[in-house]
Order: C-alpha cells, then structure tokens, then sequence
C-alpha cells in the first residue's frame, strides 16, 4: 500500500503566508479528516496535493519518494485524485463519454475511432465498483448530485488513482446519497486506497475518518486518532477558543402573530398552515424537496398564492412581488447566497445599500457619505470581516458572505424574517455569530421563519418546529417533543 | 547567468505592483490608448496638432454616444444590435420632416423619440416577453434597416436646410459641436450609473439580476429603460451624422453596432454584465478613432487597414485582461 | 400564461408596426402595360438600398410598361444566398427571360447554370457570372470610367499639384477596375502627385472622416477623385467643413445629387453611369430574346462625362 506524506508545507500569497510549516501524513488504506475553519488553508494545501499550486518550501512524499509536480496531470499521474466540490462533469455527455475524456488513448482505435466496446465494458465494471447502478449511456445532466460524485470517483479509480482527495463532498446530498458514499469510501479503503476527507460536519467526520488534522489560520494546531478526540475539542481546536453551547437557542417571550399562514396553496405547495409570533424563531424542517423552500417563496412574493390567506400583522396580504412582500416588511434570505442572494461583482457596501437605496436618495442621488457610514455600522454589529468595505462580496468567506447577504435586510426593519438554510457552507465560528445575530433579532421582536437541512441546528435553535412532507405542514413540534426523532417521524411519514 | 535572472524577477515584481495599480483606477485600456497616441505623435507630423485632434474627436463622437448607450446595455448583460438601424431610421424619418420643412427642433426631437420608441420595442421584447436580447435585437436590426429602406425609397435625403448643417459642423469656442453634445452626455451618464440610485441598479441586475428582484428592484422597468436610452442615443447619434453629411443615408450605420459594441469591450466593460464604467468605454472609442485617422494620416495600404485594427483592437483587451486576471 | 399572453401581444404589436411600415412601393411583382402581357420577365436585383440599382429598376419597369411585359421584382439584399433562392424561383415561375443583377460573380453562376438548365435566356446587368451562360452583359466599362475621371482630373488641376484617391471597398470588381483606370492614366501626367489612396468602403460618412484625416496630413492637396459619388459627397462636405476651397472633386456614378453640386460649380466633374439606361437596354435584350432573336454577347451601356453645364438628370 502506498504512503503519501507532505513535510514542511509552506505557502504564501503576496505577502500574507496562509500555510506554516504543514506536515501531513497519509497511511495506505486510511481516511484522513481535514477541518478548519474557511480560510485556514485547507482547500491550499489540497491543491497543492493536486498539483494546481506549487509550494514555497516543503515536499511532498510518495512511498518516501519526494515529488515534483508542475502541473494537476502530474499530480494525476502520480495517483493523486481531487474531487471538487463544484464537480467537473460534462453535463451534456454521457457517462461513458465522460469516462472517455481525459483519458482517450485508453480507448483508441486505429484512425482515431472510438472502441466503444471497450470503454462501455470498462465504464459497467467501475459503475459497479462504486455502487452507481445506471447506464453508461445515461446523460450526466440527469443523475443527481451524489450520481454525478459517484462518476468523477469513477473516473479517478479508472485512473488507478491511489490517493482520494475529497472537498465537502456532502454539501449538496441527501441522507441517503451521503450514506451510500461513506459504503463506498469505506470499500474503497478496504481495498488499500489513502483518502483526505475535508469536511465541516463533524459528525461526518466521526463517522468516516481513521484520523483527523486540524488547520487554523495556516497553522497544523492537531493532528490525531479519531478515537483520541470529541467533537467539542475539534471545535475548540477549530476556532481557537471553547464554544460553550454549540446552539445559544435564548428564551422566547413571543408577542401577536406576526404571521399568519391559512391553507395557502401555490402551484406547488397546498393547505400550508403555520403562524410565527414577534419575537419567535420558528423552524421550517423536512427531507430535501419535501417543499420548505417553496412556502418561503410564497410568503416572500416569488411565487403567487392561488388560496387561501397570508397575514401580517393580522392584516390579509397578496404579495405580487417580491419588492411587494418587502414594502409590507417581509425580508428573505435565500438558500444559495451566490445564485440569488449577493451581486458578486458589487462591495460588500454596495450589496448591503441595495435593498435601502431608496431610504438614503436625494433626487436618486446616493450619498456616497451616508452609505459609507451605513455600512460601517452594518460591519460593526454584524461583525463582518473584510480588509475594505470596497472589497467584491465574491472574495469574503462564506461566513462574511452570509452576513452581508443577511445584513442588508435589517435596514429594512422587516417584521418578518424567512431564512433559507441561514448557515450553509458556513464554519463553525461564524455559524455561532449567525445564532446570535439571530437572537439579538429575536429579542427586538422580530418574526423569525428559520428553515435548515442541519436537524441539530433546526431542533437546538428554534422555538416550535413545522414539519414539511409532500408541500405541505406534516406537523409541528415543540418543547420537549422536538427531539430527532420524532422529527423524523413526521418528516418520513413514519407511524 | 544569476544577474539574468534577478533581473527578469525585479522586472515581474514591479510589473505586478503596477497591475493592483492600474486595476483599481482600470486604466487599462488608457495605458492602450496612450500608447498608440504616443506611436502616433512620433511617426506622423500631422496627428499632433490640436486640429487633428479635435478631428478625431468629432470622428470619434458618433461611435462614443452609441457605445454610451451600449454601455447602459450591455451593464445589465443584454446587447443591442440594432442600434446601427436604429440611427438610420431616426435620421431619415427627421430628414424626412426637414425637407418637408418642419421646424428643425422639432423635427430632431421627433427623430429622438422614434430612436426611443425603437429602444422600447427592443426593451419590451427583452423585459416582459423574456426573450434573449441577441435574439431580439437581431430582428430589429434588419426590421429597422428594412423600414428605412422603406420609408426612402433606398435613396438618400439630401437638400436639408443650411441651419441643420450648423449644427453638425459647427463649433463653440473652437471646439466642434458634436463633441461638446457628446461630452454632455457622457457626463451624464457617467453621473447616471456611478452616482444615483438608478444606475446602482442597473449594475445590481448585470450583476445578479436574481438578486435584484429579490431586493424589490423594479428589474423589468430598468431593462426596457435601457434598451430606451440606447435607442434614443442611437437617434442622437444619427442626428449628429445626418448634420454633419447634410444629408440622411439608407444606408447610415451599416454595422455601426460592432463598432460599439468593440468600444464598451475595448473599455473593460464585462459582456457579461455588472462591471465596467463609461471613462472605459469613451477610451475605447477613442482608441478607435485613432487607429482610423492614423491609419489615413500615415497613408496605409487599403488593404493592410483591417488587419492592422484588429490587431491592435487584440493587443489593447490582451492589455487589459492581464491586468484584470 | 401571463408571459405567454404579453408575448403574443407582443407579437401582434409587431406585426402590426410592420404593416404600417408597409407602403405601396413596397410591391413585388409588378403587371405593366394594358394586361394583356404576352412576355414574364424576372428582375433579380442585388439590393436596392442603393440609388443606383433603384434607378435600374425603375429603367426595367418602365421600359416594361413600354413593351408591354410583366416583370418579377427580387431584391437580393446584397446577400447571393437569398438571390440563389430568387432566381430559382423565377426558374419554377417559368418567366422567359431572367434580368440578373447579381450580388456575386462567383455564387450567383450556380444559379446562372440552373437557368441554363430550364432553357431561360439569362441577361446579366452592371456585373456578370464568373461561369454558366450569359445570353448577353450589359454594363459600363469600369477601367474607362476610371480613365476618364483621371482625365477630368487632369484638365481641372491643369496638369500640376497634389490628389488623394478615396478606393471603394476593396476586394470588389469596381474597386480594382476603377483603380486601374485612375492610376494608370493619371501616371501619364508628370505634375500630379498622388499623396494618398485610401478606402472609404463608398460609403459617404466614411469618406466624409477619411477625407477629414487626409486633409490633416495633405494640407496642400489640389484634387480629389472619389471611386464612387457617395464618397464624393462626403469628402465635398469635409472639405467645406474644413474651410478649403478650390479642391477639385470627380466622381464616378451619376447621381443627383452630385449633378446639382457640379451644377453649383462644388464638383468639378462625374463619370455618369446609366443605370436607368441599362435597365432599359436589359429589357430590350430580354424581349429580343423571348421572341427568338437573336442579341449580342456584350453590350457597352454608356458611360457619360457631366461637367458644369452638361445636361444630365441622375438618377
């Protein structure tokens, strides 16, 4: 079995060093774990693995053989694999075809023809390898995330790539599709493949690894057996400092309803009943595609109700627009901040201004002075950390992201907060300033709607809980009900 | 063989600390310019002088109030390919009036507005019948073209009254007319896009125009309005034109929208929406009303012209793009 | 729904601009005469975004009324794909004769050999067919007018000083006959200088800059002699603008406006073509030939010299 090892990485970028002195050892037939916060350097360290980035000093080890790589295909050759979290699929190939670039002199016949028996041969045996029951000739557009994972794995063990590189390989999967994955690396370690899992759930993490390293700020703070830590000390390696409470939930002493809910049905969602009081973080809970999302898109205006009532404030609304529902006081932090949520091109400044433009205007005139103070106050209680308000949103981390994409809201002094997935892709220091953001909102009495794919988060910070199954409320727990487990009972359908 | 090298490191250093420079304030594509400004003041006499120079301004306006309207366009990541008809149509329709002796104001101001109701047809078409602005604005590219053909009969408008001529070919203060129009207009969209609200907008939909909407941004009014402003430049364009030749063209603005549309790309503007500003796109025009007159002025080869611009069009985004990756 | 709904409004709303844009010269096809037209003659014409070739059109019409025959009008477009189409068309129409103005020599004899095929007798004007059989050319002789025009220029500077040379657009059939013409005459008077060739694509706002330009670099130019009468216009209206006087400007074309300028003593000469003339010619051949007779390969239209004075219409 080969041994992959790195010594002594060290890495700057214009001045500002974002690896120290890493060393990093990988055992044949092992899941190594890498966390750290965003920023510590993971994803650098990785392609440096990969071959995308050279280091300033330091080596990387094969077999105790150091490596030189110039580029990715040299890292490839060598049998290093990356699989990115922004999979590198062709989506309007097939599977076979897919399998087939990169890689065409394996299945070349003379004159430059295909031997398309050969490479469908090839791509059966490897679909089988790692659990993937399609067909090669199945366009890649219509498999599903975890399927599109499953043939970038493919392709890397066609490679006889002995070295997995993984990047939050969980993010966009369901339970199912995560599960089915962690059988497969598990499989494929057993058969004497190395493997560096990067992760943010560290439940996963527990689940999965052998080992785990901690990075922080570019520095190597822990490097151990899984079974010689815990998941707080991970988190407390993680940020430097002890969380306490991973979920600050505060007591509530909800006012009126805010709002109001009464068998509203959309296109797609029907009979949706749910209140949420001032001064309430309610949680909006359900398997992925179960119809959370589109219930926020119907009290945020996106989508038109065709029955039933919305009520703010006990008065009956129809929200024709989102710029209808925001007017009446209802603000919406959609799930992927960087599809509809931030104009990433824009400072962070000008995505906090947008939705306010009109409050600070003079004749549309925008007063550079005023929104410069707007947005240092918004920096400062949001606790947003950026070198300059005039920095592009697209080169926060997601943590500082998710603020800004939050903050530009509260201007607005919404009523009513819906917030999709509030801490997705976020580490875990931010993910408690986000809590607490939240609790500060909930004391001045503002309506929170909360809905997460992350059932400790859902449970640990919110009030009452709805249950989302087939676009509509399940049901809804609270107090000493909200346990996992009844949650699941209602999300499944289970009896 | 060690001093080589430490040479060509100091050298990419310095060339990196211009880079962060030169990317704050874009001036890339300025760097382009004066460097062919400069290749021109050494190898001909003639370009240096402050007539010459007001000559390529003047030559250079019709292209700039175009690819100004362009500009507001292609922020929102939409493109207008008819403007070029549209200058054709707007001009004949006000020469047209001229000739029928309607009063020269307005009769321009006629021609504008059918510049601005061609930009609406454009903009409704984009906005509420969600179609690809390529799309729509290739078919009215050659509607618009067809309607002046129409409306002319495929022959020129000439004759037109001696007080519209003035103001093509006129000059305040020694500086052409068309030029100080031209300014005006730049400084106001300048103003427009970088300081009111209205133009944070229209960045905001080029950027995301998802999360436009989604902050109660008005999307579709900003879109038509736009696709209205390029319109309405257009016809300025054209009036600009048909005074300075005297005469209306069936033919006026033949592929005047890839001109454009090279300049707002020459000035760094993204064709992909939400980046570039107006100081970048009146370089880029400029720049292509230099090559053009240094090109005359240096007596090239007819058939080597082409060529040349395009290299030169190469080497000027080449400048800019290392900057900006 | 609602999209779809503002969509077909907008539909509508197109179609209808459309129509209103529609006037009746518009027609396609047009029955001349007392109705009783014994001949159909197909007119494929490369565009008629041009003065030129609309005064051709109007030569074939009227010349059509005169002899009684309908005429099929196809505007080209300038684009020899849309005319193949046309003038296979004019084949399944079964006209008698087929008038050609082709867009392209090269692409448009595919179209000619088709013809020939079906038994039509085609008639090319103002340009011809690289291959296929032509029953007769009409055209005026481009290297002459060229020489002509160099002649004119000659005489207006007295045999002394400086001339610019605005090219048509190069890589076309005019461009490289007129050049010809123009250069090998004009190196036959010793006191002219050429200081400057430069293209202008004949187009009137181009010439109107390029000439703006040269006038910067060649201060002391004399003459100027524009491969067409829209670049002559333009550099007239550059050089007007930029104060000068006593420039000599010859054209070559024929149109209107350019004769009212010579008139008005602003242009010194023009090399007229006659495209209502071989419009005219055209019909003739084409009426020879649906009768069975026979017509010659090559017919010279007449090419005329307008100078102050000279009585000449343009087209």
């Amino acid at each position: 079995m080969s041994t992959l090892k790195a010594t002594g990485i060290t890495k700057t970028f214009s001045g500002v060093t974002v690896l120290h002195d890493i060393s990093l050892d990988v055992p044949g037939g092992k899941i190594v774990a890498l966390v750290g916060e965003n920023g510590a350097g993971k994803s650098t360290l990785m392609n440096i693995f990969a071959g995308a980035l050279r280091p300033d000093s330091g080596s990387i080890l094969i077999d105790g053989q150091p490596q030189q790589f110039h580029s990715v295909s040299d890292a490839t050759n060598a049998g290093i694999a990356m699989i990115y979290q922004e999979l590198n699929v062709f989506l309007n190939l097939s599977i076979a075809e897919n399998f087939l670039i990169g890689n065409e002199g394996a299945y070349a016949r003379s004159g430059g023809l295909i031997d398309r028996h050969a490479l469908r041969e090839a791509v059966m045996s490897t679909l089988e390898a790692v659990g993937l029951r399609r067909n090669p000739d199945d366009l890649v557009a219509d498999l599903g995330v975890g399927e599109r994972q499953l043939v970038e794995i493919g392709k890397a063990l066609r490679r006889k790539s002995r070295f997995l590189i993984l990047d939050e390989p969980t993010a966009a999967l369901t339970e199912q599709e995560t599960s089915r994955l962690f059988l497969i690396l598990r499989s494929l370690r057993d058969q004497g493949v190395s493997i560096i899992y990067i992760s943010h759930r560290l439940a996963e993490v527990f689940e999965l690894a052998d080992s785990v390293v901690v990075l922080r700020d570019g520095q190597e703070v822990a490097s151990q057996s899984i079974a010689e830590t815990s998941e707080s000390e991970l988190v407390t390696q993680m940020v430097g400092r002890q969380i306490t409470n991973l979920y600050p939930r505060i007591a509530s002493a909800p006012g009126k309803v805010a709002l109001r809910l009464d068998r509203v049905s959309t296109a797609k969602t029907h009979d949706v009943s749910l209140t949420v009081r001032a001064g309430e973080i309610v949680g909006l809970g359900g398997m992925m595609g179960s119809g959370r999302t589109e219930i926020a898109r119907a009290i945020a205006g996106l989508d038109p109700i065709i029955a039933g009532t919305l009520e703010l404030d006990g008065e009956a609304r129809h929200f024709r627009s989102p710029r209808a529902a925001l007017a009446a006081g209802v603000a919406f932090l959609t799930e992927d901040r960087k599809y509809d949520g931030l104009v990433l091109p824009f400072s962070a400044q000008q995505n906090l201004a947008l939705p306010t433009l009109d409050t600070r205007q003079r004749f549309s005139w925008i007063s550079q002075h005023e929104e410069r103070a707007f947005a240092q106050r918004m920096r400062d209680s949001l606790r947003i950390k950026l070198q300059s308000l005039d920095q592009p949103v697209e080169r926060l981390s997601g943590g500082n992201q998710q603020k800004v994409a939050l903050g530009k809201w509260l201007e607005r002094n919404p009523k009513a907060l819906v917030l999709d997935e509030p801490t997705r892709g976020v580490d875990v220091g931010a993910k408690q300033e986000i809590y607490n953001l939240m609790n500060d909102l909930k004391r001045q009495g503002k309506a929170i709607l909360m809905i997460s794919s992350d059932l400790p988060e859902l449970l640990g910070m919110s009030d009452r809980v709805y249950i989302v199954r087939d676009f509509t409320i399940a049901g809804e727990l609270d107090g000493h009900d909200m346990t996992q487990v009844e949650f699941m009972r209602f999300a499944t359908g289970g009896k | 063989m060690m001093k080589w090298i430490d040479q060509t490191k100091r050298k990419t250093t310095s060339a990196r600390f211009n880079l962060g420079w030169m990317q704050k304030y874009h001036l890339g594509p300025a760097l382009g310019f004066v460097i062919i400004f400069v290749a021109l003041s050494i190898t001909s006499r003639s370009f240096l002088t402050v007539h010459n120079l007001l000559n390529v301004a003047l030559q250079t306006s019709v292209n700039a109030l175009l690819a100004i309207g362009m500009t507001f366009v292609i922020l929102t990541a939409g493109i207008d390919l008819s403007v070029g008809s549209i200058l054709a149509f707007s001009s004949a329709i006000t020469a047209g009036l001229l000739i029928g002796h309607v009063n020269i104001v307005l009769a321009s101001v006629i021609g504008l507005v059918v510049g601005a109701l061609a930009g609406l047809l454009n903009g409704l078409f984009v906005a509420y019948g969600r179609l690809a602005p390529f799309i729509v604005t290739l078919g009215t590219l050659t509607l618009f073209r067809g309607a002046t053909e129409i409306y002319t009969g495929g022959v020129p408008i000439f004759n037109l009254p001696e007080a519209f001529s003035s103001f093509g070919a006129g000059a305040l203060v020694g500086i052409p007319i068309p030029v100080l129009v031209t300014a005006v207009i730049f400084a106001l969209g300048l103003l427009a896009l970088q300081r009111t609200t209205h133009g944070r907008r229209i960045y905001a939909i080029g950027g995301n125009e998802r999360a436009a909407f989604l902050a109660g941004i008005p999307v579709k009014r900003y879109l038509m309005a736009v696709y209205v402003i390029c319109g309405a430049l257009a016809a300025l364009a054209g009036l600009v034109l048909t005074s300075r030749l005297g005469s209306a063209e069936p033919t006026a603005g033949f592929g005047y929208e890839l001109d454009a549309i090279t300049a707002v790309v020459l000035g760094g503007t993204s064709l992909f929406g939400g980046e570039g500003t107006l100081w970048g796109t009146i370089i880029g025009a400029l720049i292509l009303g230099v090559i053009s007159n240094g090109l005359n002025l240096l007596n090239v080869n007819s058939f080597y012209q082409d060529a040349i611009k395009g290299v030169i069009i190469l080497f000027a985004i080449m400048l800019d793009r290392k900057r900006a990756s | 729904m609602k999209s779809i709904k503002v969509t077909s409004a907008l539909v509508a709303l197109l179609a209808l601009s459309l129509a209103s844009c529609a006037s009746p010269t518009s027609g396609n096809s047009t029955t001349s005469g007392s109705g009783s037209s014994k001949y159909t003659i197909g007119f494929a014409v490369s565009t008629l975004n041009n003065p030129f070739f609309v005064a051709m059109e109007n030569g074939v019409k009227s010349e059509a009324a005169k002899e009684g025959v309908t005429v099929i009008v196809d505007n080209g477009n300038n684009d020899p794909a849309t005319q193949l189409n046309q003038v296979q068309d004019l084949i399944q129409q079964k006209v008698n004769v087929i008038i050609l103005n082709p867009t392209d020599s090269q692409s448009l004899s595919s179209a000619v050999k088709l013809a020939n095929q079906a038994k039509i007798p085609v008639i090319t004007l103002d340009r011809s067919v690289s291959s296929g059989t032509v029953a007769t050319f009409i055209a005026s002789n481009s290297v002459q007018a060229g020489k002509m025009a160099a002649d004119e220029l000659v005489k207006a500077l007295g045999g002394q000083g400086e001339v610019i040379d605005l090219q048509g657009t190069v890589g076309t059939s005019a461009e490289a006959d007129r050049e010809k013409g123009f250069s090998d005459e004009i190196a036959t008077a010793p006191g002219i200088t050429v200081v400057a060739r430069q293209t202008a694509n004949f187009d009137r706002s181009t010439a109107l800059n390029v000439t703006q330009n040269l006038l910067q670099a060649h201060p002391n130019v004399k003459g100027l002699f524009a491969q067409n009468d829209e670049m002559a216009l333009g550099a007239l209206k550059a050089i007007q603008q930029a104060g000068k006087s006593g420039v000599a400007i010859v054209g070559i074309d024929g149109e209107q406006e350019v004769v009212n300028d010579i008139q008005q003593g602003l242009i010194y000469a023009d090399i007229a073509q006659q495209p209502t003339q071989e419009g005219v010619l055209g019909v003739q051949s084409a009426v020879k030939l649906a009768k069975g007779e026979t017509v010659q390969a090559t017919v010279d239209s007449p090419l005329q010299l307008v100078v102050k004075g000279t009585s000449f219409k343009g087209f």
